[in-house]
């Protein structure tokens, strides 16, 4: 039974980490399920915001050096709490203005928008850290060149943080990959929103670490796209569009850079 | 050319064993259902017992797991409340199984629509991709969306008790005594496990031990008599009697809608068409209740939400004691919320193979009588299943009770509140005996579902 038991399904409190330690950089991650009821409600208390409707509040993927106290941790609290809570920043659905209009003859009672928020989740975390020693501006790349050899992977798992249908509306979601080397690991925390007919949205965070230099670089992409554009450039393709516009890293490529920072520390 | 008995009986066998069958087949099944379809109104009667179930998002193998732990068509009464299609693998089985024990045993089986019994939904989130895969051509899914199209917008359960006659049978190995009341109390809820098992049983608050109870962890949430005495005048001081007062039980996927006032306006809506973008068919498909005052819009900009007293003036002015509805994932499978006059029933476990969450299904009994539970536990072969496993310690024990059932915020406030909305002289009906079987994702086969480990990749 416990060979091909339910996947995912452990009770929290269950030995559910999987870890691997390198050259003294201790990496984690954690895999649990959805949150329940009580959970949720106290999360959606400390916000302020619904959390998304898939919530996986104890995952997380942490990278951490002891001997400097040093670390990086993705969560999904930390990164909801970077969602706008306002309401300024707030995205409609494709046919929400159609909706309106016919409503508000209707119902001119019921004109109040019920916690106005970012309800795409849009989030522009790039992990939680301590302050010391801390990160600074850099102008010095990932070296992508040694991530493309196919040195063997020690350790790879692919943790998500939250996802949310839109209601049907698209897609929103919060992942963390990570994959470890002899020499060096890779990160990559992908938010990825697609609100149909209206937005494509990728905000990419990696860490690089180079274990041998203590070198660790950080950089945050963000790219958007109207949706109407990236469907046009994709149409020419023979391939399934529909198919595409679910796969960030074939979408990644369509999509403009809005906003770019890059990062570099080293531990002693 | 009509697809006869034993031919049907042959596609409920090819199906059950999650094979998809002939697309000419499909085409008269389609047409048999429609026919049925088409006599039934937008709101089914059903009579009680029934076990109402909720989203199933083409979880076939989980489907199965349902069927065996809620007992298998004809045996059981099922009302299914939508969005049998989009997200898992085999949304096609699932609907095509359904369809056909729908016309196999008409009576013994209710479909309603949900949001994604849709043309449009269906195209972006998997079921128009699978029928292509499967068949080489978008004719199933059309066949598929016409059936759709005749699906009732909602049922009308009846006849359903107030009381639940106590399961005879063991406590599952985690159940804590503070968990179970005392079988001779008038038991309102009980929690199952997928072996029968008893996982809580709770006692219906009385209007005399109300205060008493609010403190004790095992008790109900105050029961909505609570607001003045209770139903038919009859039942003020039943504490501990079997009454059979409940009024009726709507289901409907999503929720209410501002345009309906009464279940006779849903009556009057014209649902044979595609789920249109606005108005009273689009809200109750669409909408979620949610802890505000009165109607509220949704974020998104699109879509309504709506408060206790919404529901409680509803469910008043219908004689309803409950509205069962699905649409929204909850990690204990069920939720009832303000005061228990509303309940969602998620019935997919381990949503997109990977939530980890469980599922339940909501079985109401018949009114004076209980042979609607006369049915037989564990067969062998699934004992232990559950075991010691994913429910946990942290599954259904002491305050778990609470969580799942919502925190009961409205409080004394909410009743204060609602006590001036429907005037002293209004009263709500009791809610019917609940008994929620909570059931997980049925053992992952090699059929393409997605691994446990994640394959490494040279992500950049």
């Amino acid at each position: 039974m416990a060979t091909n038991g339910p996947i995912d399904t452990l009770a929290p409190g269950h030995e559910s980490d999987n870890t691997i330690t390198r050259d003294g950089f201790k990496i984690t991650t954690r895999k649990l399920p959805i949150l329940k009821a009580g959970p949720i409600e106290e999360m959606t208390t400390k916000l302020g915001i619904t959390p998304p409707e898939m919530i996986f509040g104890d995952n997380l993927a942490s990278i951490s050096h002891p001997s400097s106290g040093w670390s990086i941790t993705f969560n999904a609290f930390d990164a909801l709490d970077r969602v706008d809570k306002t309401g300024a920043a707030m995205l409609k659905v494709s046919y929400s203005k159609e909706w309106q209009q016919n409503r508000q003859k209707q119902f001119e009672d019921i004109k109040e928008v019920v916690k106005p928020f970012d309800w795409s989740y849009s989030t522009d975390y790039k992990g939680t850290t301590l302050d010391c020693p801390a990160f600074e501006p850099s102008n010095k790349p990932i070296p992508l060149e040694l991530l493309r050899r196919p040195d063997p992977i020690l350790f790879f798992d692919d943790v998500i943080l939250y996802e949310d249908e839109l209601a049907d509306n698209g897609i929103a979601m919060l992942s963390v990959k990570i994959r470890v080397m002899p020499a060096r690991l890779l990160l990559l925390s992908r938010f990825f929103m697609r609100l149909d007919g209206v937005l494509f949205r990728i905000r990419d965070t990696r860490v690089f670490v180079e274990f041998a230099t203590g070198e660790v670089i950080r950089e945050y992409t963000a790219r958007e796209e109207k949706y109407e554009t990236v469907r046009k450039s994709l149409a020419g393709m023979r391939e399934d569009v529909l198919a595409l516009m679910r796969d960030p890293n074939r979408l990644a490529e369509n999509l403009s850079i809005v906003g770019k920072s890059l990062e570099r520390l080293v531990l002693k | 050319m009509s697809i006869g008995g034993s031919d049907l009986d042959k596609a409920i066998q090819q199906l059950r064993a999650c094979r998809p069958i002939p697309e000419a087949q499909v085409r008269e099944v389609c047409y048999k259902a429609r026919e049925l379809l088409i006599e039934e109104g937008n709101v089914v009667g059903v009579d009680a017992p029934v076990t109402i179930c909720g989203d199933i998002h083409g979880q076939f193998h989980d489907l199965m797991e349902l069927f065996r732990v809620g007992g298998d068509v004809p045996d059981t009464n099922y009302l299914f409340m939508g969005d049998f299609v989009d997200r898992g693998f085999y949304s096609l089985e699932s609907f095509l199984l359904l369809l056909c024990l729908k016309v196999r045993y008409p009576d013994r089986i209710t479909l309603i629509r949900g949001n994604h019994e849709s043309r449009q939904i269906t195209t972006v989130y998997g079921f128009y991709d699978e029928c292509l895969r499967k068949y080489g051509s978008a004719n199933v899914w059309r066949y598929c969306c016409e059936v759709f199209d005749y699906l009732a917008l909602g049922a009308l359960v009846t006849g359903a008790a107030t009381a639940l006659e106590p399961t005879d049978s063991p406590y599952a190995a985690n159940t804590t005594t503070a968990s179970v009341a005392d079988i001779d109390q008038d038991i309102e809820v009980e929690t199952l496990n997928a072996d029968g098992e008893v996982l809580g049983r709770f006692a219906r608050a009385s209007s005399e031990s109300n205060s008493q109870s609010q403190q004790n962890s095992s008790a109900l949430p105050p029961a909505p008599d609570n607001v003045g005495a209770a139903g038919t005048g009859a039942s003020g001081s039943s504490n501990g009697s079997r009454r059979n007062d409940t009024g009726a039980v709507l289901c409907v996927h999503g929720g209410l809608s501002p345009l309906i006032d009464t279940i006779d306006k849903i009556r009057l809506l014209d649902r044979k068409q595609e789920v249109p973008h606005e108005g009273a068919m689009c809200d109750l498909l669409w909408s979620d209740p949610d802890e505000i005052d009165g109607w509220g819009l949704s974020p998104r900009g699109a879509g309504f939400l709506f408060g206790a007293d919404i529901v409680k003036v509803f469910n008043h002015r219908n004689d309803l004691s409950l509205i069962a509805r699905a649409h929204q994932l909850v990690m204990e499978g069920f939720k009832e919320m303000f005061d228990s006059t509303i309940v969602t029933v998620w019935s997919a476990p381990n949503y997109c193979y990977r939530c980890g969450n469980v599922a339940a299904i909501l079985e109401l009994g018949e009114d004076g009588s209980n042979a609607g539970y006369a049915r037989s536990n564990g067969d062998g072969s699934a004992a232990g299943f559950i075991g010691a496993g994913a429910l946990g310690t942290s599954g259904f024990g002491g305050n778990a009770y609470s969580q799942a059932f919502g925190s009961n915020t409205l409080g004394a406030n909410g009743n204060r509140r609602l006590s001036g909305v429907l005037g002293e002289q209004h009263r709500l009906r009791e809610g019917p005996g609940r008994r929620y079987r909570v059931f997980e994702a049925a053992p992952q086969d090699s059929r393409g579902m997605p691994a446990k480990k994640p394959v490494a990749e040279y992500f950049l």
